[in-house]
C-alpha cells in the first residue's frame, strides 16, 4: 500500500467532532417563550438518558413515566406492534400510562390529502401534549410519521407567534394549557436508550439472523438534527436507530444500496394508488434487500413503512419478483428475542409476508404456539374469559 | 389571440385545462405565496437536482420537485397552476427534499399548493381524493385514521389473504389483544367521547372541517350533523 | 516602547510573502509557524501541481521559502505557537511557545496569516460515507496520490477506470452554515481531473456540479482544455448520495440537463471539500482579541476596498484566514498586508522620536 493511500486510510479511520462546533439548540427558544409565559414547558423526567444526535448535541430519552401516544396504522393494522412496545416496557418494569384521552396525531391524512391546515394540525398536537402533562407522564411518540409531524409542528410554533395565538385561543375553548415537552421522543429512541438492558434479557440468541434495517423518513429525515446519531453505530454517518438496538441483541446488521431511499408510503398512495407503493417498496426496497443482502427479517421503526414493506409483497410475488422476506418491528424482534409469545404479544398473525421461516431460525415453535393461541382463542369465544391479559404473556 | 400554432395549441381548452382565468390563477397563486409557512419553505433555489435525486415520486412519475420549486420562485403562475392541475398529488410528502443545501422544502411547498387546491375545489384535488372520503370520515370522527374494521378483503385485496383472516375473526382476534384499549374495532384504539368532542371542536374553530366541503359535499353534510350533534349532548357552545 | 519588528503568524505562501515583503522593505520580519516546516497547507497535504499553471506545489513554495531565508531581515521560528498578546498597536508584547519553552515577542504590528482547513466531510448533510467506504476521498488525498503518480482505488490498489468529483461539499449549504462558495474548488477538481486523465488515460472522467466557477483566465487555462482536450465529462446535478454497489459505488444525483434521477456506478469518488478557518485562525482571533466573522474566518474591517485590516488596530491579516481564496488573492492581500504592517511599524517609531 503507497503512503498517501495508508494515510488517507488512517485518517478516514473515525470522524472526530469538533465540540466547539455546534447548531442552534431549538430548546433554548422552547424555553424562552416558557419564560415569556407562551406555553409550559413539560420536562423530561428522570432518569433519562443522553442520546447523540445528528450535529453533536444531546438528546434527553426518559427510561420510564411515559404518555403512550399510540399510532392509528399500528394499533389497527398491525396491533402486535404496539403490543410489543407495552410489553417489552413491562417486561423492564418501567410505569406507563395507555390513554384513552389521545388522538391520532391526523398526520397521515394532512399528508395523504391536506383536509387541514398549519392551526388544526398544530391543535391536535397541542391537545395531546396538554392531555399528558394532565397526566404527569410524559408523551412517548409511537409512530414515526407522527413525530416528524410534531417536531415540524414544534418549528413552526417556535417560528410564528400568530399560530402560537390561533391555537392559544382553540385550546382554551377546550379548557387545554399550553403545553411544549422539552423534547419529542420516538419510542425507537427508548428501544435504543434501553437495548442494553433489553439485551440482558433476552432468552433467544439471534447471532445466525441476518437483519437489514429501513429508517423512517420522518424519523430522520424531517428536522433533522433531533434524531438519534451514534459515534458506535455506522461511525456515526448514519442514524444508529434500529440498527443500534439489533446489534445489542447479537443480529448481523448488513447494509444494501437503496438504504436512503423512501419506503414508498406515500399517505394517499398507499389507500388509493397502491401500484406506486407496491412498485417502489418492491423495487426499490425489497428486491435490492434480497439481491445484496439476503435478510432473514427487515426492520424498521414506523408504521407506515412497516404496513408499505410488509403488504406489498403478496401481489409483487403473484408477479413473480423476488420478495419474500418478513418485516417487523424492531419492537417485535426485540419482544421475540426476549420470549415473547409470537402470536398473543407479537400477534404476527396479521402480517402479509411469510415469517415462520424467521420464526423457525430463531429456534420458536410456531405451530406449538399457534395451537395455544388458538387454545386462549376458544377460551374467548366460550365466554370464559373476555379479553386476554398481560397476565396471560407473563407481564 | 393565438396567431402562432404553438400560442393555439396551448391555450385553455385545446390543452385540456379549464377555461381558467389568468387573474384566477394569479390569484390562487398569491394564496400560495402569502401563506404563513412559504417564508420558511422556499429561499432560492440553485437548481441543483438533489431534491430529484431522492425523490420516490420522481422515479415513477414524470414528477420534479425541483421544477416545482422552481415554478413557485420564479412567480410563473400559468406553470404553477398546471402542476396544481397536475403533479402535486404525485408528491410522497416522505420530505426527503428538505436536504436541500438552501433549506428549501418542496413538500412543503406542495402541501401549501395542495391546501390551496382544496380550498378553491379544484377539480383535480377532488379527482385526486376520489375513494379517499372514508378515510376522512374515519379520522375526522373518530380521531383514528385507519380502523380494524376497514380491513376487508375488497378495500385491500392485494394485501394477501391474512386480510380475510383478519376480517373474518375480526371481533375475537381484538379481544385477544392485551392492552386495554385496543380491543376496539370501528377506531384503532378506544377514544374517550370528551376526546372526540375536543377534537371536533378544533376541526370547526380551525376552519379545517369547511376545507371538506370542497372535497365531498355530502361527507361534509355528515360530518357537520355527527359533530354538531355530539357537542349539543356534551353542553358545549360553538 | 514602540518596536520596529512585524510578526508574521503563519509560513504558508501567504505568510511568506508577506514576509518577504516587510524584510525587502527594510523592516525586521519573524516568522511564527506552527508547524515543523514551512509552506503551508500545499506543502502540508502534498499538492501535486497548483492551480492553474500545474506547477510544482512544492518547488513554487521551496522558491518562496528560499526567498524568506535569504533575506536577513526575516527571521523563522518554527513549532512555535503565539499563545498571548498584551499591548497595542506599535507595541505588543507576544508570548511565544516553542520547542525551548516560552519567551516573549516584541512587534510594532501583526499579521494573521493562519490560512484554512479542509471541510471535514464528517459533517456533510448529504450522505457521500467518506468515514465509511475506503473509496471516498476528498480533493487534497487525491492530491497526495497525484504528486506520488500512483492514483489507485484505497479499496483494493487497483487503478480507478471511473472516477468522479462531486463539487460544493461543505460549502453553499445552509444546514451546515457556510453559505459561501470556497472558490478554488470547481479549478482544483478540474486541474485534478486533467491531471487523472494524463496519468490514467483509461480512466473516465466525471464532474458533478452546481454551478461551474471558474473566473477570469481560469475559463480557457482549465475549464475548456478540460473539456476539448482531456474529454473530462461535466454533468450538471450534484451527487447526493453514495452507497456501495458489489464492489463499485453507487452514486446518485439528477441529471438536471435530462430532468431525471440518475444513479451511475463509480470507483472513486473525490469529495470537493471546501474552506474553514483553521484551528490556527480560530485560535489566533481569541489570543489576539479580533472580531470573526459569523463563519469563524477573520472579519475584514473595511470591505471592500481595504482587504487587510482587522478589527483592531495594527493587526492584519491575509491570504484564506479571512475568506475562501487562491493562491493569487493570497499574495496579494499578503502584499497589501506587508505594505500596512510596515507603515503602522513606521509611524510608531516616528511617533516614539517624537
Amino acid at each position: 500500500m503507497s503512503i498517501p493511500v495508508a494515510a488517507l486510510l488512517k485518517k478516514k479511520e473515525k470522524f472526530e467532532r469538533d465540540p466547539e462546533r455546534l447548531p442552534e439548540d431549538f430548546r433554548e427558544e422552547v424555553f424562552r417563550l416558557e419564560e415569556e409565559g407562551e406555553w409550559i414547558v413539560d420536562r423530561v423526567p428522570e432518569p433519562f438518558v443522553e442520546a447523540p444526535t445528528k450535529y453533536g448535541r444531546t438528546k434527553k430519552v426518559p427510561m420510564g413515566g411515559l404518555w403512550h401516544h399510540k399510532s392509528c396504522g399500528q394499533c389497527g393494522h398491525i396491533p402486535g406492534y404496539s403490543t410489543s412496545i407495552f410489553w417489552v416496557m413491562r417486561k423492564l418494569q418501567q410505569d406507563y400510562n395507555d390513554p384513552r384521552d389521545q388522538t391520532s396525531c391526523t398526520a397521515w391524512n394532512y399528508y395523504a390529502s391536506a383536509t387541514s391546515n398549519a392551526a388544526a394540525q398544530a391543535a391536535v398536537a397541542m391537545r395531546n401534549f396538554a392531555a399528558a402533562k394532565e397526566t404527569g407522564y410524559f408523551p412517548l411518540i409511537h409512530c414515526g410519521t407522527s413525530y416528524g409531524h410534531y417536531k415540524e409542528v414544534r418549528e413552526e410554533l417556535l417560528l410564528h407567534p400568530q399560530l402560537r395565538a390561533e391555537v392559544r385561543e382553540v385550546l382554551a375553548k377546550l379548557g387545554k394549557a399550553m403545553v411544549m415537552p422539552e423534547e419529542i421522543v420516538h419510542y425507537s429512541e427508548w428501544f435504543w436508550a434501553m437495548r442494553h438492558e433489553i439485551a440482558a434479557k433476552q432468552v433467544i440468541n439471534v447471532d445466525n439472523i441476518v437483519a437489514t434495517v429501513h429508517p423512517a423518513c420522518h424519523y430522520y429525515k424531517l428536522v433533522e438534527g433531533d434524531a438519534i446519531y451514534d459515534p458506535d453505530v455506522y461511525g456515526g454517518q448514519r442514524t444508529a436507530i434500529v440498527t443500534g438496538l439489533a446489534e445489542a441483541l447479537g443480529a448481523e446488521v448488513r447494509s444494501y444500496s437503496t438504504w436512503f431511499d423512501c419506503c414508498g408510503f406515500g399517505f394517499r398512495h398507499i389507500l388509493v394508488q397502491r401500484d406506486f407503493t407496491r412498485s417502489f417498496a418492491t423495487m426499490r426496497k425489497i428486491e435490492v434487500m434480497k439481491e445484496e443482502a439476503n435478510p432473514d427479517v427487515v426492520l424498521t421503526h414506523d408504521t407506515g413503512c412497516v404496513t408499505t414493506l410488509d403488504k406489498s409483497q403478496f401481489a409483487a410475488q403473484a408477479h413473480g419478483r423476488n420478495v419474500g422476506v418478513p418485516v417487523m418491528s424492531e419492537a417485535q424482534f426485540a419482544a421475540l428475542a426476549m420470549g415473547a409469545h409470537p402470536y398473543k404479544v407479537c400477534q404476527l398473525h396479521w402480517h402479509s409476508a411469510d415469517y415462520r421461516p424467521l420464526l423457525e431460525k430463531m429456534g420458536i415453535d410456531w405451530e406449538a404456539a399457534w395451537a395455544e393461541f388458538q387454545v386462549d382463542l376458544k377460551r374467548l369465544e366460550r365466554g370464559e374469559i373476555e379479553f386476554l391479559t398481560w397476565e396471560d404473556v407473563d407481564a | 389571440m393565438a396567431e402562432t400554432l404553438s400560442a393555439l395549441l396551448k391555450a385553455p381548452g385545446v390543452a385540456g385545462f379549464d377555461e381558467v382565468s389568468y387573474d384566477d390563477k394569479e390569484r390562487l397563486f398569491e394564496q400560495v405565496n402569502t401563506d404563513m409557512r412559504f417564508e420558511d419553505y422556499l429561499y432560492g433555489c440553485y437548481e441543483c437536482g438533489i431534491c430529484v435525486a431522492v425523490c420516490p415520486s420522481a422515479r415513477f412519475y414524470d414528477f420534479s420537485p425541483r421544477r416545482i420549486a422552481q415554478a413557485v420562485a420564479r412567480e410563473d403562475v400559468e406553470l404553477v397552476y398546471q402542476q396544481m392541475e397536475e403533479d402535486i398529488w404525485e408528491c410522497s410528502q416522505c420530505f426527503s427534499c428538505v436536504r436541500c443545501p438552501r433549506a428549501n422544502n418542496p413538500g412543503g411547498i406542495i402541501l401549501i399548493m395542495r391546501e390551496v387546491a382544496i380550498n378553491n375545489g379544484m377539480a383535480s384535488a377532488k379527482q385526486a381524493l376520489e375513494g379517499y372520503s372514508r378515510i376522512i370520515y374515519k379520522i375526522m370522527s373518530t380521531g383514528t385514521q385507519v380502523s380494524p374494521d376497514m380491513l376487508q378483503p375488497d378495500a385491500f385485496p392485494d394485501w394477501g389473504p391474512e386480510v380475510k383472516d383478519v376480517s373474518d375473526n375480526l371481533d375475537l382476534w381484538r379481544r385477544m389483544l392485551p392492552p386495554e384499549t385496543m380491543h376496539t374495532t370501528s377506531m384503532s384504539w378506544e377514544v374517550a367521547d370528551k376526546t372526540l368532542v375536543e377534537l371536533y371542536l378544533i376541526w370547526f374553530e380551525t376552519g379545517a372541517l369547511d376545507m371538506i366541503k370542497q372535497v365531498d359535499e355530502g361527507l361534509h353534510m355528515i360530518l357537520e350533523e355527527l359533530m354538531e350533534e355530539r357537542l349539543e349532548e356534551m353542553g358545549i357552545e360553538r | 516602547m514602540p518596536s520596529d519588528t512585524v510578526v508574521i503568524i503563519g509560513g504558508g505562501p501567504g505568510g511568506l510573502e508577506v514576509a518577504r515583503g516587510v524584510a525587502e522593505l527594510g523592516t525586521r520580519a519573524v516568522i511564527v509557524e506552527k508547524a515543523a516546516f514551512l509552506g503551508g497547507t500545499p506543502i502540508a497535504e502534498n499538492y501535486a501541481a497548483l492551480t492553474p499553471n500545474f506547477e510544482s506545489a512544492e518547488v513554487a513554495m521551496g522558491r518562496m521559502i528560499d526567498r524568506v531565508a535569504a533575506n536577513p531581515l526575516a527571521e523563522v521560528r518554527l513549532e512555535s505557537q503565539v499563545t498571548a498578546c498584551e499591548g497595542e498597536v506599535g507595541d505588543f508584547r507576544l508570548t511565544v511557545t516553542g520547542p525551548d519553552g516560552e519567551s516573549t515577542l516584541e512587534c510594532g504590528s501583526i499579521v494573521v496569516a493562519t490560512g484554512f482547513q479542509h471541510f471535514d466531510p464528517g459533517r456533510e448533510t448529504q450522505m457521500y460515507g467518506y468515514y465509511e467506504y475506503p473509496d471516498v476521498i476528498a480533493l487534497q488525498d487525491l492530491e497526495a496520490m497525484l504528486k506520488d503518480h500512483n492514483v489507485v482505488r484505497p479499496s483494493n490498489g487497483k487503478p480507478p477506470e471511473r472516477i468522479c468529483f462531486v463539487q460544493c461539499v461543505g460549502s453553499r449549504d445552509r444546514h451546515i452554515g457556510n453559505e459561501y462558495c470556497s472558490k478554488v474548488c470547481c479549478g482544483v477538481a478540474s486541474k485534478e481531473a486533467i491531471e487523472v486523465r494524463q496519468q490514467l488515460p483509461d480512466c473516465k472522467v466525471f464532474i458533478f456540479y452546481i454551478d461551474m466557477r471558474m473566473y477570469g483566465y481560469w475559463e480557457n487555462q482549465i475549464y475548456w482544455p478540460a473539456q476539448e482536450e482531456h474529454h473530462v465529462q461535466y454533468v450538471k446535478g450534484i451527487i447526493t448520495e453514495v452507497l456501495p454497489k458489489g464492489d463499485k459505488l453507487l452514486v446518485r444525483g439528477e441529471d438536471t440537463t435530462m430532468g431525471r434521477p440518475m444513479e451511475v456506478p463509480m470507483d472513486i469518488v473525490v469529495l470537493s471539500v471546501g474552506m474553514e478557518p483553521s484551528l490556527g485562525t480560530r485560535e489566533m482571533a481569541k489570543v489576539l482579541g479580533i472580531a470573526q466573522n459569523k463563519y469563524g474566518f477573520i472579519d475584514a474591517a473595511n470591505p471592500p476596498l481595504d482587504t487587510v485590516s482587522t478589527s483592531r488596530e495594527g493587526i492584519f491579516a491575509c491570504g484564506a484566514a479571512l475568506a475562501p481564496a487562491d493562491l493569487e488573492d493570497t499574495v496579494s492581500t499578503a502584499g497589501a498586508a506587508a505594505m500596512r504592517a510596515v507603515v503602522t511599524v513606521r509611524a510608531g517609531a516616528g511617533a516614539a522620536a517624537k
